[in-house]
Order: structure tokens, then C-alpha cells, then sequence
């Protein structure tokens, strides 16, 4: 079947690659184009605009004026205020502690999966890919249950720990996906002649193959951190105390107890999400990749 | 293809496919599994025992008024959501496959609502929606039209529409993306030979731009439906499955019988269901992909 992408270009056709003849194709429709699509932009960044500008003035400006007004005064205070009453220190901890914990050991055991369907002879290898894939299709609720109930035989309950076991498990679909693919272009001529050096799978898996990948790990590696960095649900389920809540359910509480201050809530959401807006903004070029990478092979 | 494969045989193999393939089973395989089992008992999610009831819980739910209401909205969530996207997406993809300035601040634009945790989604929406501060109702004041502000996430008639325009805006950056590498394939001579034969720009779209998007337009609604039936955080967050049960979807039907009202039992019946379903859609597609890579 063909590909969206050439598997070749994995991280550069959607980002960079150069746009072949369309700018000299459609020299008249320049204007409008880039009239409409600019609307469209502001419209779509609106929410986020709108955001910042209510989180740098003082709730009473705002109550005063309305949210679509440009602040009378500006202010920092917001911040400050949503930072400690969101519990935001702990929060930002237990997620970046999840973060280091998970994602490195996730990439690699989907790295070596992926090694193994892509260039070892491995019995059943289809039915092993086509088991892996469904798990692409599984909404996570069909297992919070049993997954609760092993938390807590496990003693693991409110305990990051417990959250690992759930999230290589829902990551290592995807990773093994983009990651065979990739594997499976690089040239079995230069693993035959590292194995002619006298190189056994091990050496090979870490001094040729992972080398060689470094392009689709760093993308599954950064998909990887903002899927774990944004999980939702088995945090939900799995995190009581304060003390072991991660972002996302911690920005959940704060939203219910700042819902009629506006400026202390949106404040709150901005420190929940400049890390991934910046993060993102950095490193799209690898995200934008992997994911037509990752989709592109139907 | 296979034909430089080591020869270390299944061993090495296997020893390297053991520990991903053992989670997996261990975290995701089991305990889906495990809720199969759990669905045909009566089991409250606390008690040390329960029954097994057979299929009760499944006759259960024809007569659940909210299931069938969340079934409904499901559907309507994954027709809305898959749809409006995929067209948007589409639209943006050929725009900005043309001549646009500031191509890259424009993809990277539609793109960043898809890269934020589904709950600041629900917070900014929410937030957006608020009936008294919110910034939709009060530009609908500001520009005339009063009679239409309205507490867009407390009533039943708004609700799920309200949600679905956050899950629309987050989105459309997907399908962009695809898209737009997608058109990048698509040789550049077909369109100059249509313009040397005359063909209008709407003609060059029928007749060479959506055939040579075909394997694009499979993969992105695949993609699209399987992501529709996982919604759970985005109802979660914003309205709760509320007001009343206007917004429930299985997702949070399950969550809510499981964890609110003791039903484990009841509750991983109404997951299975839509699990069943989820992964009847998808198998065309999880068949696809291992076929494009099983040598």
C-alpha cells in the first residue's frame, strides 16, 4: 500500500522539506490565502491570546473592564497567588519525577521490540505486530479497573510508581510502530558486516541499530514525555493525597476552586501549560515527524 | 526482504521482544481481559467477593436510559468530531500547500491547541463558556446580539455542542499535518499539465489533488474515529457528564458507575461494549498496518 510519506523523509517532509511547485503554481491566490488563513490563525490562537492578557491583570481590572479589554494595569501577582494555592511545586515535581522515571525505559524497551520485528527472525512476528497494534485501538478505561485493583494489591495506590506499569504499556503501541519502521530502512548490508566483525544482536542492537535511529527515538521520545506529561485518567484513578498528584489532576482541583476568578484561573492554567507550549514550540520539527511518520503507514 | 535477517534464531529474538511484549500483555492485554471477566459479576469494586451474574449486566443496559444517551452521544461525538476536523484540516492542508507567507507560524498555530493536556483544554473552554466572565457571551454582547449569550456548558440544548467546538479545535491540527505531507507527494507536473490543458483550479482539486490524497484520507479518519471513541477527559473536566446526564458518553457512564456509584461490575460492561466496538472499526486498519510492515 502506498505511503503518505516516504519513509525516507520520516522527520523533514512535513516540516521543512521544500514546497515543490505550489508558490510559482498559484502566484494569483497569494493575497487571499494568506488573508484567509491569517483570520483563521486569529481566530484559532484567540483562546490562547485572550488567556495571557487576563492573566497579567488584577482581577478587579478585569471584573471592571471584561474580558475582552485591554488591562488597565498589568501584574505578576496572579501568578504567584495561582502557583501556591494550585500546589503547583508539587505537582510540577511528581510529573517531571514520572517523566524521567517512565519515558527513557519506555523508548528503549520499544526500541528492542521493534528490533526484533524489524530485523531478527522472529516466530509469529505478525501475530506479535498485529497483538501490538490493536493495543493503538484500546481506550484506556476498558482497563482502570483491574489496574486499580493491582495498584492497590500492590500497595501502590497514590504512589507514582504505580502509574509506570499503565503507561509503557498504553506508549509501547505507538513507539513500536514508528520505530520498526524506521528500524526496518536501515541496510541489512551494514548489519551483516558488523556481524561479520564478529558483533552478536546485543552489540549490534546498541552500537549500530540505536545510532542509526537516532532520528525516530528523539520523536518518540518527546511524543512520549507530552503523552506522559498530559495523562489524564489512571492518574485520576490511581492519585489521592495532594502530594502525589500530577498536573493535570492538580489543575483539575484548582479549576473548581478558582472558577469565579478568572484572572487567578487563567494564571493557573498558563503555569500548566508554558512548559509544553515551549517545549512544543522548540521542537515541532520532531513532533510534526513522528506523527506523519507514525500515521503515515496505511 | 527477510533474506539478510539473522540467523540467531528465536531465542535472541524472543529476548528481545520479552520485556515490552511482558508489560504489555501484563498492563494493557490483562487487564482488559480482566474487565471482560469483571463485566459478567456483580461486584461493587470494594467487597473481597462477588457473583458471577452472566450476561445481566449487558440486559442492564438496554433498559439504562443514560447508556442509551451516551451511546447517542458517542455517535454523535465521533461523526462531529471526525468530520468538521478532517474538512478543516483538508482546507488549511491546501491552502497553506500554496502560496502563504509565514507558512510556518501558520502550521504551528493550528497545530499547538493538539499538544496541551486535555484538561487545560476543558479549563479554557470552561473558562471561555463561563456565563458571567466568559469572553464568548461577552463578545456576543459587545457586537449586539445579547439575546444569544447564554450559559453555553448548563444546558441540556448547548452542552455537548459547546464541548464538541473545544474537541474541534484541538482537532484540526492532525488531519493538517497529515495532509500537508501528503500533498508534498503529489507531483507537481500533473497540476502544470492541467493548466497547459486548461483545467480550472477546482478541477485540478476533484481530479488530482483528493485521488492523490486517497491512502491520506484513510489513514486520518481511521486515525480520527479510533481518537472519537476514547473521549473521556475533555467531557470529564468540562460539564462532568452534565448538566443532569446531557453530556455522559460511555467513557464517563463507566467511570461514573465504577468509582460514584460502587457498580464495578456494571460499570466494565459498559467499557467492554465500547471497546468491542472501537476495535471492530479499527481492524481494517491495525490489519493495514501489519500487512504494510509483516514480511
Amino acid at each position: 500500500m502506498t505511503s503518505v510519506v516516504p519513509p525516507s523523509v520520516l522527520t523533514d517532509a512535513a516540516v521543512s522539506g521544500p514546497v515543490t511547485s505550489g508558490p510559482r503554481r498559484r502566484a494569483k491566490g497569494g493575497i487571499a490565502s494568506t488573508v484567509l488563513t491569517s483570520v483563521a490563525a486569529l481566530v484559532w490562537i484567540s483562546p490562547l491570546v485572550l488567556l495571557v492578557v487576563t492573566a497579567l491583570r488584577p482581577l478587579a481590572d478585569f471584573v471592571a473592564q471584561g474580558p475582552l479589554s485591554w488591562p488597565g494595569t498589568f501584574t505578576f501577582q496572579n501568578f504567584a497567588d495561582a502557583w501556591d494555592i494550585g500546589n503547583f511545586a508539587t505537582t510540577y515535581r511528581n510529573s517531571t519525577v514520572l517523566l524521567i522515571l517512565k519515558v527513557p525505559v519506555g523508548v528503549f524497551l520499544s526500541a528492542m521490540l521493534a528490533y526484533a520485528l524489524a530485523k531478527l527472525r522472529i516466530r509469529f512476528g505478525a501475530a506479535i505486530m498485529y497483538t501490538v497494534f490493536l493495543g493503538l485501538t484500546i481506550p484506556i478505561y476498558i482497563t482502570i479497573v483491574p489496574v486499580f485493583v493491582m495498584a492497590r494489591s500492590a500497595g501502590l495506590t497514590d504512589n507514582l510508581i504505580g502509574l509506570i506499569g499503565p503507561y509503557l504499556a498504553f506508549g509501547i503501541p505507538f513507539e513500536v510502530l514508528v520505530l520498526q519502521a524506521f528500524i526496518r530502512q536501515i541496510p541489512d548490508e551494514i548489519i551483516e558486516a558488523a556481524k561479520i566483525d564478529g558483533a552478536g544482536a546485543w552489540r549490534i542492537f546498541l552500537t549500530v541499530v540505536l545510532p542509526l535511529s537516532a532520528p525516530a527515538l528523539v520523536t518518540v521520545f518527546i511524543l512520549d514525555a507530552v503523552a506522559t506529561w498530559n495523562e489524564f485518567l489512571f492518574a485520576l484513578i490511581l492519585l489521592n493525597s495532594d502530594a502525589s498528584k500530577t498536573i493535570p489532576v492538580g489543575l483539575l482541583n484548582f479549576q473548581g476552586q478558582f472558577s469565579n476568578n478568572s484572572t487567578g484561573l487563567a494564571a493557573g492554567i498558563l503555569i500548566a501549560v508554558v512548559p509544553i507550549l515551549i517545549a512544543y514550540t522548540f521542537l515541532q520539527r520532531w513532533i510534526v515527524g513522528g506523527l506523519t511518520a507514525g500515521a503515515s503507514k496505511g | 526482504m527477510s533474506r539478510a535477517k539473522t540467523r540467531h534464531g528465536g531465542l535472541v529474538a524472543w529476548g528481545f521482544a520479552a520485556p515490552a511484549l511482558l508489560v504489555y500483555l501484563g498492563f494493557l492485554v490483562y487487564p482488559a481481559l480482566n474487565s471482560l471477566w469483571f463485566s459478567f459479576t456483580d461486584w461493587d469494586g470494594l467487597s473481597a467477593g462477588y457473583n458471577v451474574v452472566g450476561l445481566d449486566n449487558y440486559t442492564t443496559m438496554v433498559d439504562d436510559p443514560v447508556v442509551a444517551q451516551a451511546a447517542v452521544n458517542n455517535l454523535i461525538w465521533a461523526v462531529v468530531t471526525v468530520v468538521a476536523p478532517v474538512l478543516l484540516g483538508l482546507a488549511l492542508a491546501v491552502v497553506l500547500n500554496g502560496k502563504v507567507r509565514g507558512k510556518p507560524v501558520l502550521r504551528l498555530i493550528f497545530y499547538t491547541p493538539a499538544v496541551l493536556p486535555l484538561v487545560s483544554v476543558a479549563s479554557i473552554w470552561g473558562w471561555l463558556y463561563n456565563p458571567q466572565y466568559g469572553a464568548i457571551n461577552a463578545f456576543l454582547r459587545a457586537i449586539g446580539l445579547d439575546g444569544l449569550a447564554q450559559p453555553w456548558l448548563g444546558q441540556d440544548s448547548t452542552a455537548l455542542g459547546a464541548t464538541m467546538v473545544a474537541a474541534i479545535w484541538l482537532r484540526v491540527g492532525f488531519p493538517m499535518l497529515l495532509y500537508l505531507a501528503a500533498l508534498q507527494s503529489i507531483s507537481a507536473d500533473l497540476y502544470e499539465a492541467a493548466t497547459v490543458d486548461g483545467a480550472s483550479r477546482w478541477q485540478q482539486f476533484w481530479h488530482i489533488t483528493m485521488p492523490g490524497l486517497r491512502p491520506a484520507h484513510y489513514v486520518v479518519i481511521a486515525l480520527s474515529v479510533i481518537e472519537s471513541f476514547k473521549v473521556f477527559d475533555l467531557i470529564y473536566a468540562m460539564t462532568y457528564g452534565g448538566p443532569g446526564t446531557a453530556t455522559q458518553v460511555m467513557g464517563t457512564w463507566m467511570y461514573f458507575n465504577v468509582f460514584q456509584y460502587n457498580q464495578a461490575g456494571y460499570g466494565t460492561a459498559i467499557a467492554v461494549v465500547i471497546t468491542v466496538v472501537a476495535i471492530a472499526v479499527s481492524i481494517p486498519y491495525v490489519r493495514s498496518q501489519t500487512k504494510e510492515h509483516a514480511v
